[in-house]
């Protein structure tokens, strides 16, 4: 059974302690930043951070509010990424719980295609040409235990397990958000392992929570390299 | 031709696993058999509680066994009934409170109206430190207050305790500003 993540946005606090662990857990340096007038830090999603908490003031219904998304590697069912590389090395899943893995071999694709090819504009790039994302922690979950974030997540907005139970679970808490807010929905839920709750629509809450379908050329290349892949497969086996 | 993204990968993926069944695919499992190794298998754990609020949260600090016995991670305790696993982002980084470059090893002065730091000894600071605590709270002890009361109090120092001082670590800290007859004091946790 692949296994998935459920974050319920309406109870994250914003808190950053799933940032927080998963540099931690995976012993990446600090990023420089400085003010830049929010409490959303760092910037952006880098080579040495796979989770940046994105906070957007928005107001609707003439309300203000603050909302808040905990963006990561979605690990798509089916990864544009995968796809586009069609390198094992570099980026496979794993078959036990359908994670998406980079490996050091990144740096032999064609970086500017793969990062391209995901619709939520995850993957980043070192300076030596590796790309690197959320790896699900894996090596944790393999041994039993959550994803860092997972674990500390102090409101409990944050949930992991067996694909089928994580879907009930979010399905039944979107019907309980959707009572106080009838535009409440599951973001792409049938195509990604780490299913967000939104309670207003998606784009307020950060550029790329939910797949844009504005990269159909892309996909086009991508489709067109999948198709002809089994034949340069071959020509490579015979040489 | 009206088709989203989503369906034309469903489309050539249909295309491409046909391929694939027809022999024409290639095996990809020697490639994911490798299994990851947990960096915490080998060390040592210890049960904690964070130093930071007042909550107390259980943490589990992970040390090396070998050589130098230093900290590889620490993260929330699931068993523990205050937070059960989970820590927040000043919690979740509370590993960086040893293992930290930036950390100070030895004692730093700076004199009056001096503007740089300097190092100095562990000897020269605990004995300059002991004798103007000792000057300054002598200067105004009072044995009695005006009704004539014991009361062995010194007013003009006051404590206002560190946030990164553990729980045993308080006790001290606590017991030793008593001893000395302070009776202002605070400690981050309770703000």
């Amino acid at each position: 059974m692949s296994k998935s993540f459920f974050v319920d946005t309406t109870i994250c606090t914003a808190c950053r302690g799933c940032q927080v662990a998963c540099k931690q857990w995976h012993d990446l340096p600090a990023e420089e930043t400085k003010n830049r007038g929010t409490y959303e830090n760092p910037a952006d999603l880098s080579f040495i951070t796979y989770k940046v908490v994105r906070m957007r003031e928005q107001v609707i219904d003439g309300k203000l509010n603050w909302l808040f998304f905990p963006e990561q590697c979605r690990h798509c069912i089916e990864a544009p990424c995968l796809e586009t590389a069609g390198d094992p090395g570099a980026i496979f899943r794993d078959d036990k719980t359908g994670a998406i893995i980079f490996t050091a071999n990144t740096k032999r694709l064609n970086t500017a295609a793969i990062i391209e090819a995901c619709p939520y504009n995850v993957p980043r790039k070192a300076a030596d040409g590796t790309l690197a994302k959320c790896d699900m922690c894996l090596d944790r979950v393999e041994n039993g235990l959550l994803p860092a974030c997972v674990q500390t997540c102090p409101t409990g907005a944050m949930t992991f397990g067996d694909r089928d139970e994580i879907l009930a679970l979010a399905k039944k808490r979107l019907g309980e958000v959707k009572k106080k807010n009838p535009k409440a929905m599951l973001i792409d839920e049938d195509t990604v392992s780490v299913i967000y709750l939104v309670a207003y629509e998606p784009k307020l809450y950060c550029k790329n929570a939910m797949a844009s379908n504005a990269v159909f050329d892309i996909t086009r290349q991508m489709a067109l390299k999948r198709m002809i892949r089994p034949l340069t497969n071959i020509t490579s086996r015979l040489l | 031709m009206n088709v989203t993204r989503r369906e034309f990968i469903q489309i050539t993926g249909a295309s491409a696993a046909g391929l694939a069944v027809s022999g024409l695919g290639f095996d990809l499992s020697p490639v994911k058999a490798h299994a990851q190794m947990l960096k915490t298998k080998y060390a040592k754990e210890t049960t904690t509680i964070c130093c930071y609020c007042a909550v107390g949260c259980g943490a589990i600090v992970h040390t090396s066994k070998k050589g130098d016995g230093r900290v590889i991670n620490i993260e929330g305790d699931p068993d523990h009934v205050i937070n059960r696993g989970s820590l927040c982002s000043k919690g979740a980084s509370i590993s960086q409170l040893t293992e930290n470059e930036n950390r100070l090893v030895e004692p730093m002065y700076r004199a009056p109206y001096a503007k740089e730091w300097k190092k100095v000894s562990w000897d020269w600071s605990l004995t300059q430190i002991a004798e103007r605590v000792k000057k300054t709270r002598d200067a105004a002890f009072e044995y009695k207050n005006a009704k004539g009361q014991v009361v062995n109090r010194s007013t003009n120092i006051v404590s206002v305790g560190s946030a990164a001082m553990d729980n045993e670590e308080c006790w001290i800290y606590q017991a030793l500003m008593r001893a000395i007859g302070l009776v202002y004091i605070e400690h981050q946790a309770r703000i």
